[in-house]
């Protein structure tokens, strides 16, 4: 198991291989299908700072924020997926989420240094292990909206990185 | 609450938190054949939340589901409106104590598909499907809470098979459809529900009985054909790879027409699923 707490430096993300059980600890972003796309226009117009937003060695984890818990959405999803490339060229080293991610995708990650970690979807135990939880910016998309949490040791499986994935 | 409300709410939230005994043990034989693997460490974390979740009586999943009510009612029993108003009144209650994430979407016909009304931030706003019932010769009048999260609906398939008086080709295609649908759902090891009856909405009954009476430690020599084919396909859990892409199967074939064409329901239920939890009322 490799601990790791954010935000994450460029030597943590370049020694994860594909495969790697890590724990990952502090703050992390979350975000999915409604929000994700605003945050890649925030970055590609240089405005993060006005909607209180650094992504510099930061975590995104494709979920919802309800009174359910939390618990990763399929991150293929054409507005999740599409945000890996932009998401990592402007600072976030990790996609926390689930399911296969096409070839380019995963050389995209490489290029950036940055990974995509699988999360189980396990919601009473994931309710154990965050501590906070707060909306950044748009608060109207209800569980939608950018949150940023607190988390405790979340176990993930590290699902692509340096080019190579987990899935075949 | 009246005595009904009460089973009916805690049934609910049984359903949402809680794996059953034949579940948890299928899921420790699956680990126990691939010790070490990645999808090993996924099933045992999925065991794990289970545990945490039956303890504080909370979500196994983010996605709690929609509820889906399978009634069986003995020859001495009554199901009157009033005892389906308080079954309602209960899955309400049931859907603000688990808590289930709000999922109502809010408006007109437009704004309901379109999902522009916006979302009921109250849990217990959001509606069960229509009720299922059947008569059983058992004296009881017994209530079944399944619990069905989105993930498997967008990758279930209900559609025609040409049998060609074979019960090997209808096997074929259900296994040809399911490898596709385990391997797109993301959150595998699955339950494989299936139905097989005369018309989509028998079909679909049928795997809804499927789902509500079937047990991973009694399996058919027909379900588990299903379920060995599926598995060699090495989806794995979470689709990371390895010998259980499906944990068992759960069939229920219904009367059948004189024809060439079964209609089959499948339904990839997740690694939680069948969530599910049975009260006599």
């Amino acid at each position: 198991m490799i601990e790791l707490t954010t935000p994450f430096t460029e030597e943590d993300i370049a020694k994860l291989k594909v495969g790697d059980v890590v724990s990952i600890s502090g703050y992390i972003y979350t975000g999915r299908d409604a929000v994700l796309p605003k945050i890649v226009k925030h970055a590609e117009e240089g405005t993060l700072s006005e909607v209180g937003v650094d992504l510099q060695g930061q975590v995104i984890f494709h979920t919802a924020v309800s009174p359910a818990g939390v618990g990763p959405t399929s991150s293929n999803k054409l507005e999740i997926e599409s945000s890996f490339e932009p998401l990592s060229r402007h600072g976030i080293k990790m996609h926390l989420g689930k399911g296969a991610i096409k070839p380019e995708t995963v050389k995209a990650l490489a290029e950036n240094n940055a990974v995509f970690a699988v999360i189980p979807p396990v919601t009473a135990l994931l309710e154990s292990q965050t501590e906070e939880r707060d909306v950044v910016c748009y608060p109207e998309l209800g569980m939608e909206a950018l949150h940023r949490i607190k988390v405790n040791k979340y176990q993930a499986i590290i699902a692509a990185a340096k080019g190579e994935s987990i899935y075949k | 609450m009246t005595d009904i409300e009460e089973k009916v709410c805690d049934c609910l939230v049984r359903a949402g938190s809680t794996f059953r005994g034949d579940q948890k043990e299928a899921y420790r034989r699956a680990i126990a054949k691939e010790p070490g693997t990645s999808s090993c460490w996924v099933m045992q974390q999925v065991l794990d939340n289970a545990l945490v979740a039956e303890k504080n009586r909370g979500p196994l999943c983010d996605d709690t589901g929609i509820p889906h009510i399978f009634i069986e009612v003995g020859p001495n029993r009554q199901v009157s409106g009033n005892v389906l108003a308080q079954i309602h009144a209960g899955i309400e209650a049931g859907l603000r104590k688990l808590p289930g994430r709000p999922m109502a979407i809010m408006g007109d016909d437009y704004h309901r598909i379109d999902q522009s009304g916006g979302l009921n931030p109250d849990s217990g706003a959001l509606a069960p499907s229509p009720i299922l019932i059947k008569p059983v010769e058992e004296d009881v009048l017994r209530l079944t809470v399944l619990m069905l999260g989105g993930g498997p609906a967008i990758r279930g398939i209900t559609q025609r098979v040409f049998h060609k008086h074979s019960v090997q080709v209808v096997i074929d295609e259900i296994v040809a459809r399911a490898i596709p649908a385990v391997s797109q759902l993301g959150c595998s090891p699955c339950t494989l529900a299936v139905g097989i009856g005369r018309s989509q909405f028998e079909a679909t009954s049928m795997m809804m009985e499927a789902m509500a009476k079937g047990n991973y430690d009694v399996q058919s020599e027909f379900e588990r054909m299903i379920t060995d084919r599926v598995n060699e396909s090495n989806v794995g859990a979470l689709g990371l790879g390895g010998k259980t892409s499906v944990l068992a199967t759960f069939a229920k074939v219904g009367p059948q027409r004189a024809s060439g064409v079964r209609i089959v329901a499948l339904r990839p239920c997740c690694c939680f699923e069948p969530r599910r939890a049975t009260v006599e009322l």
